[in-house]
């Protein structure tokens, strides 16, 4: 067994387990908004681990552009849908998803300081 | 059977946390699950093409990507206003 079939099943291998577990997250967590967050690893570590095996065994060819594309929408999709979505479970808590003044939100304070200083 | 194959096989478990998510809770905890699957799936066709050694069939994979995107965003819009 050659170097490259080896590292072609390991990156296959990481990619199943990291979606089995982040799928697994998203039943265990309790809150809505942890949960989200369960969506980044599986479009980002399992994506590019299948990418580079798809690379390793094929090369530069048309699979491994068709598989580029598809990494690229992912990366992109989630980043989109992951506020799409958490902005519009706020909207149907509160009704706006702006912070309401007696909100305390973590780090909020410096950021309005940061812009009334520029 | 190549690994791509039975790491697709394998995959298909991931599936089963999704399906649960999407039939318990609030309505916006269960378009988690839904998105959560798009992807899954979409890696899923990914290696089906790849084991069966079909480069045409990476489209597959392409086209739900992109498709469970536009989805996605108009379940998000949707549950934010009027649903």
């Amino acid at each position: 067994m050659s170097a490259a079939t080896i590292a072609v099943e390991v990156l296959v291998w990481v990619a199943v387990l990291t979606c089995l577990i982040c799928c697994l997250g998203i039943v265990v967590m309790k809150d809505f908004f942890e949960r989200l967050h369960y969506m980044a690893t599986v479009s980002t570590v399992a994506t590019v681990a299948l990418l580079i095996a798809v690379v390793i065994q094929q090369g530069w060819g048309q699979a491994a552009i068709k598989m580029s594309l598809i990494v690229v929408v992912l990366f992109l999709m989630n980043a989109v849908l992951t506020h799409a979505t958490a902005r519009a479970a706020r909207v149907r808590e509160l009704g706006h998803w702006q912070p309401a003044p007696d909100e305390k939100i973590e780090g909020l304070d410096q950021i309005t300081e940061g812009r009334h200083q520029r | 059977m190549n690994v791509w194959l039975l790491g697709s096989s394998v995959l298909l478990f991931a599936l089963v946390p999704c399906g649960i998510a999407s039939f318990r809770g609030d309505v916006m905890e269960r378009l988690v699950g839904l998105e959560m699957a798009g992807m899954i799936v979409t890696l899923l066709l990914v290696m089906l093409s790849e084991g069966m050694g079909r480069v045409s069939f990476y489209d597959l994979g392409l086209a739900l990507a992109l498709l469970s995107f536009g989805g996605g965003l108009v379940f998000a819009r949707f549950l934010e206003r009027w649903l």
